[in-house]
C-alpha cells in the first residue's frame, strides 16, 4: 500500500492523502493509518470529523466507533465519549464490543469505578461474563480484587490461551498475602496446560522459581505439557535458576529424549553447581561418537567429571574421542581435566595433564592456579595478575595474592585448594592456621575461615575469629566485615544489647566503610527501629 | 486497614541521650532572629539540610527532637533547604549523626551569619524549637507498631512517645501530653464497618471483643457510646490547648462522633439500634473542628462512614483513582505554622489511600487552612486549623510510601524510604509543637 510507505518515510502529508484515497477500497487499514498520521502530526482531534462522517454511512463497524472512542478519550472528553459509547450501544445492543472497547479505556485511565459500572451493565445486558472475561479480570486486578481477578483469567485462557502473558502481566502486582488464593485457583483441578503455564511464569516474576516448577511439574507428559517445560526452562535460564531450568528440561527430556535438551539440561546442572547429575543426564549419549555428539556433548562430560575429581575419567574420555577432536577441541578438554586433577587435589598429575599441550593464555592461568595451590605464591602473582577469574573462592585467592608480599606459603596454597576442592572444613582450618605464614595477609585469611565456619553453622567458632580480626587488626581492611559479622551473631542469638554495641563501634570506627549501610541496616533492626523482615 | 495481632513491643528513647536532662524553652525567631541567635554567636553550629542532600530526611527529625530533649536548643529554618535544621556542635550529635547516617553540614558563625541574611531577605524564617514535645499516640493495647504510619515514623527516627488507649482518655490523662495522635480509629463505633467482610476473623473478633470490654468496664452500653464519649474528651484537650493530628479513618471519624452527641450514627449491629433516620439534620456540626453540613451514610452495607472523604476506597462503585497532590506554599515569615507543616523537599506527592483518603472540599469549614490539594479535585488531603486554645491537623491516607494498602499487607520498612516526602509531612507535625506559635497575619 503506498500511503504507508509514504508514512514509513515519515511523509505525514502525502500519506494522509493517500489513505483518504484509499478509504472506500480498504477502509480499516486506511482510517487506522489516518489516525496514526494526525497523531504524528499532533492533531489527533482531525480524525474526528471522518469518523463521523464515516459511522454516518456505517453505523455498525467497530473500527470506527473504537477510533472514535479512543480519540475522544484522548482529548479528555469524557461526556462525548460516554456519549459514543451510548451511540454504538444503540447500534449494537446484543454485541460484547462496545462494552469491552469502553471498559478497556475506562481502565486505561486508572478509572476503575467507572469501568465497573459498565461491565455490570455488559453482564445485565449479554446475560453473563463470557464475552468480557479480560475485562472483568483486568477491572479485578486494577481494583485489588486478585482472587476474583484470577478466577476471570483463567476462565479467560480456557477460550483464549495466548492470554497467559496478559494474565501474568495483570496479576503480577498480587500482594504477598493473595498469593497463596491465586496459586489455588490456578491449580484447582480440572488441570490445563495453560493456567499451570501462567502460574509458573508468575511464580518466577514473584522470584519463586521452584514454584513455578511446582505448578508443571505433575502435567501429565502429553506435547503442550512438554512445550510448557520447554519454555518454563528457558524463562528459568534466564532468570539464572538454573537448577529448576534443569528439572524441566529434564521432564521434557524423559517424554521426547533428544540431545540437544539433554546438553542444555546438563550445562543449567554444571550452573547450578550439581554436575552428578550433569553426568546422569548425559550418560545416554555416552557412546554416541559421531561429529555432533562429540562437539556439544563430550565438553558437557569432560567439564562435569571435572568439577567431580574424576579426572582419570574424564581424560579417558578426551583419549577415546582424541581421533574426533580438533587440536583446539583437545587443548581445551585437557585443561578442563587439568582441573579436575586440581579438584582430586592431585595437583603433580594436573601440572603432568598441562604440559601435553601447548601453551595459551588461558593454559597459562591454569598454570598460575597450580601454582598457588602449591604455594609458590611469586609464580602464580607473576602470573595471575591479569586474571579475571568471577567465582568467589578465586576472587578470595586473587585478593590475598594482591595483598601477601611472601613468595611461598605452601600452607596457605593448600588452604586454597581445599577450598576450591569444596573441602570448606580444610579449608577453614587451614585458613586460619596458615595466617601466621602470611602476616601481611592474616586478617584476610581469618577472616575468610570465619566466613566459611559461619556458613557450616558454627556461630561460635565464627565469631570466635570475627573478634580476633577485629581486636587484632583493627586497621585491616577486614576489620569492619568481621564486626558487621559478629553483631550480626549476636543479634541472631538474642544479645541486642552486645549487638547495638559491636554496630554502633563499626559505624563511628569505620565510617567510610561500604558496610555501613548495611550496619545502618542491622542497627535499626536491633533496636525495633524497623519491622523485622 | 486494620492492626496485624503482633506483640507489642516497648519503646524506648536513644540511649546515647539519656544522660542530658538540660531543659529549654520556646519562642520564635523571626526577623529579629539575628539579635535572639546571640547567646550562640561564639559557638560552631551543625547544619542539618532537608534538601536533596540529606541522606536520611526521617531520622533528621529524630535528631533534632532529642536533641531538644537533651536539652539543646534548636532552629528550624522554614523554607530555607527544604527546611533544614540549625544544632549546636555537640559530640554526642556528630554520633548519632553518624550512626543514623544523617547528612550535616558543619558552620561556623561566618556562614551561619550568611545563611540567615539569605533567609531575612526571602520567603523564609528560623523558628527556635526549645522544648521536645511530649507525645501520646491513641492506639489499642496490643496494637502492632507498624499499622500506624506515625508510630512507624517516629520508631524509625528515634522520637519517645507514650501510647495511650480509652482508659487514659476517660482518666483524663491526655493532659499529660502536648501532641496527641489519633490514627484509624473509628470513632463511629462501628470498627470500619468491617463487620460484614471480617466478623470471623480472628483479628476482628479481637479487636471486638477489647472494645466492648473496655466499654463495659468504663460504663458504657456499647462501643458507640465508649467511643463518642473519648472523642469528646478529645475535642475537649485540643480546645484546652492540645495538639491534635489525625490520619486516615480518625480524621472522618473523630468529627463525627463529636458532631454526633445528639444523634445515633451507629448501625445496629454495633449498638443495637439503627442509625437516625433523620441523622444528618440531628448533627451539630457547630462542635466540629474541620467540617460542616456532612451527609452520614446510613446503610451498613456501604463501607463509608460520610461523604467526607473524596476516595471513597472501600465503595467500589465510588471508588476515585489516585493522583498526586501539592503542597501550598505559604508564606513563612507571616504563617510560620502552615509553612512548618509543609515543609518538604517535594512540593507534589503521590497520592495513597486510607479509609478516609482526601477531605471534599464542599464539607470543610471556613476559616480551615488547606495545607495540600490536588490539582482539579473536588477534594484536599491536608488541613489545619485553630479550635479553643488549640490546633488540630488532619491528613488524608494510611501510609505514604503504601499507595493500595491492603489489609494483610506487610508492614513498611522505612529503611527503604529514608527520604519520603510524605512522611515528612507526619514528622513535621512532631516537632511542630516544641515551636511557639505566632498568630496568623493572612
Amino acid at each position: 500500500m503506498r500511503a504507508m510507505e509514504l508514512e514509513q518515510a515519515g511523509k505525514w502529508r502525502e500519506a494522509l492523502v493517500a489513505y483518504r484515497a484509499a478509504l472506500d477500497s480498504s477502509l480499516t487499514a486506511s482510517i487506522l493509518g489516518m489516525e496514526r498520521v494526525y497523531d504524528q502530526l499532533g492533531k489527533r482531534d482531525s480524525v474526528l470529523p471522518l469518523i463521523d462522517t464515516l459511522i454516518a454511512k456505517r453505523p455498525n463497524e467497530p473500527t470506527l466507533r473504537t477510533i472514535q472512542l479512543r480519540t475522544l478519550a484522548y482529548l479528555h472528553r469524557d461526556e462525548a465519549t460516554a456519549a459514543a459509547f451510548e451511540k454504538w450501544l444503540r447500534t449494537a445492543p446484543r454485541d460484547a464490543a462496545p462494552y469491552r472497547e469502553y471498559a478497556r479505556i475506562l481502565l486505561d485511565a486508572g478509572r476503575s469505578a467507572s469501568a465497573d459500572t459498565v461491565l455490570q451493565r455488559a453482564q445485565r445486558a449479554l446475560g453473563g461474563t463470557r464475552d468480557i472475561t479480560v475485562e472483568m479480570a483486568q477491572l479485578r486486578a486494577a481494583t485489588g480484587l486478585w482472587e476474583l481477578s484470577a478466577q476471570s483469567w483463567r476462565e479467560a485462557m480456557q477460550t483464549s490461551p495466548y492470554l497467559d502473558q496478559a494474565a501474568v502481566f495483570s496479576l503480577f502486582p498480587t500482594p504477598d498475602s493473595v498469593r497463596g488464593a491465586v496459586r489455588q485457583i490456578f491449580r484447582a483441578p480440572p488441570v490445563q496446560v495453560e493456567s499451570r503455564r501462567a502460574l509458573a511464569i508468575l511464580e518466577l516474576r514473584w522470584g519463586s522459581a521452584r514454584e513455578g516448577w511446582n505448578a508443571l511439574r505433575d502435567l501429565p507428559p502429553t506435547d503442550d505439557a512438554v512445550k510448557a517445560w520447554t519454555e518454563f526452562g528457558d524463562e528459568a535460564e534466564a532468570s539464572g535458576a538454573w537448577l529448576v531450568a534443569r528439572d524441566a528440561f529434564a521432564a521434557a527430556l524423559a517424554k521426547t529424549p533428544t540431545r540437544e535438551l539433554a546438553v542444555r539440561a546438563a550445562n543449567d546442572a554444571l550452573s547450578g553447581g550439581d554436575p552428578t547429575s550433569a553426568v546422569r543426564l548425559l550418560e545416554p549419549y555416552s557412546a554416541a561418537t559421531d561429529s555432533e555428539s562429540v562437539r556439544s556433548v563430550l565438553p558437557v562430560r569432560v567439564r562435569a567429571l571435572s568439577a567431580l575429581g574424576r579426572a582419570e575419567e574424564a581424560e579417558a574420555l578426551i583419549s577415546a574421542n582424541a581421533t574426533r577432536l580438533d587440536s583446539l577441541q583437545r587443548v581445551r578438554l585437557v585443561r578442563m581435566a587439568a582441573w579436575g586433577w586440581v579438584r582430586a587435589g592431585n595437583l603433580a598429575k594436573a601440572r603432568a595433564a598441562m604440559g601435553t599441550t601447548p601453551m595459551g593464555e588461558d593454559d597459562d592461568r591454569t598454570m598460575g592456579w597450580i601454582s598457588l595451590y602449591e604455594g609458590d605464591l611469586r609464580s602464580a602473582r607473576h602470573i595471575l595478575k591479569r586474571s579475571s577469574e568471577t567465582n568467589p573462592e578465586q576472587l578470595l585467592a586473587l585478593a590475598f595474592l594482591g595483598r601477601t608480599k611472601v613468595d611461598s606459603a605452601p600452607q596457605a596454597g593448600s588452604a586454597f585448594l581445599a577450598l576450591v576442592r569444596g573441602d570448606s572444613a580444610a579449608a577453614a582450618a587451614q585458613l586460619e592456621s596458615s595466617a601466621a605464614t602470611v602476616p601481611d595477609a592474616a586478617a584476610l585469611m581469618i577472616n575468610a575461615a570465619a566466613r566459611i565456619i559461619a556458613a557450616r553453622h558454627d556461630d561460635s567458632g565464627a565469631v570466635t575469629l570475627w573478634q580476633r580480626v577485629a581486636e587484632q587488626y583493627p586497621t585491616a581492611p577486614e576489620a569492619a566485615e568481621a564486626e558487621l559479622e559478629w553483631a550480626r551473631v549476636l543479634r541472631r542469638r538474642g544479645d541486642t544489647a552486645g549487638a547495638v554495641q559491636r554496630l554502633e563501634h563499626m559505624i563511628l570506627t569505620y565510617p567510610r566503610s561500604a558496610l555501613v549501610p548495611q550496619a545502618r541496616r542491622e542497627l535499626d533492626l536491633a533496636k525495633q527501629s524497623v519491622p523485622s523482615p | 486497614m486494620t492492626p496485624r495481632l503482633r506483640q507489642p513491643q516497648p519503646h524506648r528513647p536513644h540511649p546515647g541521650l539519656a544522660n542530658l536532662t538540660r531543659r529549654c524553652r520556646l519562642g520564635v525567631i523571626g526577623a529579629v532572629g539575628f539579635a535572639l541567635s546571640s547567646s550562640i554567636a561564639g559557638a560552631q553550629h551543625l547544619l542539618i539540610p532537608m534538601d536533596d542532600a540529606q541522606q536520611n530526611h526521617l531520622k533528621a527529625y529524630g535528631l533534632t527532637f532529642n536533641a531538644l530533649k537533651a536539652g539543646n536548643r534548636a532552629e528550624w529554618f522554614i523554607n530555607y533547604r527544604g527546611g533544614s535544621f540549625l544544632l549546636p556542635d555537640a559530640p554526642d550529635l556528630r554520633r548519632l549523626a553518624t550512626l543514623a547516617g544523617i547528612t550535616l553540614e558543619p558552620l561556623d558563625n561566618g556562614r551561619l551569619s550568611q545563611i540567615r541574611a539569605e533567609i531575612a531577605s526571602g520567603n523564609m524564617d528560623a523558628v527556635t524549637l526549645e522544648k521536645a514535645p511530649k507525645i501520646a499516640i491513641y492506639t489499642p493495647p496490643k496494637s502492632p507498631p507498624w499499622d500506624d504510619a506515625v508510630t512507624l515514623a517516629l520508631r524509625y527516627a528515634g522520637i519517645e512517645y507514650t501510647t495511650v488507649w480509652d482508659d487514659d482518655v476517660m482518666n483524663g490523662d491526655l493532659k499529660k501530653y502536648d501532641w496527641l495522635h489519633l490514627f484509624h480509629e473509628d470513632f463511629t463505633g462501628q470498627l470500619n464497618k468491617l463487620y460484614l467482610g471480617f466478623r470471623d476473623a480472628p483479628w476482628f473478633v479481637e479487636q471486638r471483643d477489647r472494645n466492648l470490654e473496655t466499654a463495659k468496664r468504663l460504663g458504657y452500653a456499647s462501643i458507640p457510646a465508649l467511643k463518642k464519649a473519648v472523642a469528646e474528651r478529645m475535642r475537649q484537650y485540643v480546645e484546652g490547648g492540645g495538639f491534635l493530628f489525625a490520619m486516615c479513618g480518625a480524621t472522618e471519624t473523630l468529627e463525627l462522633a463529636i458532631a454526633a452527641h445528639n444523634a445515633d450514627i451507629a448501625a445496629a449491629y454495633a449498638d443495637g439500634t439503627p442509625i437516625d433516620e433523620d441523622v444528618d439534620s440531628r448533627m451539630d456540626w457547630k462542635r466540629a473542628m474541620a467540617f460542616k453540613d456532612v451527609h452520614v451514610e446510613q446503610s451498613p452495607f456501604t463501607n463509608s462512614m460520610s461523604d467526607i472523604d473524596g476516595h471513597q476506597v472501600n465503595v467500589p462503585a465510588r471508588r476515585q483513582p489516585l493522583g498526586q497532590f501539592t503542597l501550598f506554599a505559604f508564606s513563612a515569615k507571616f504563617d510560620p505554622v502552615a509553612t512548618m507543616l509543609v515543609q518538604d523537599h517535594r512540593t507534589v506527592i503521590p497520592d495513597y489511600y486510607g479509609v478516609t483518603t482526601s477531605f471534599n472540599k464542599a464539607v470543610i469549614k471556613p476559616g480551615v487552612t488547606v495545607l495540600a490539594y490536588e490539582e482539579g479535585a473536588p477534594w484536599v488531603k491536608y488541613l489545619h486549623g485553630d479550635y479553643g486554645k488549640g490546633s488540630w491537623t488532619f491528613l488524608g491516607g494510611h501510609d505514604p510510601e503504601d499507595p493500595q494498602h491492603n489489609i494483610g499487607n506487610a508492614p513498611t520498612d522505612l529503611a527503604l524510604h529514608t527520604t519520603s516526602p510524605g512522611y515528612r509531612l507526619i514528622l513535621n507535625n512532631v516537632l511542630f509543637p516544641a515551636a511557639k506559635k505566632k498568630p496568623l497575619k493572612t
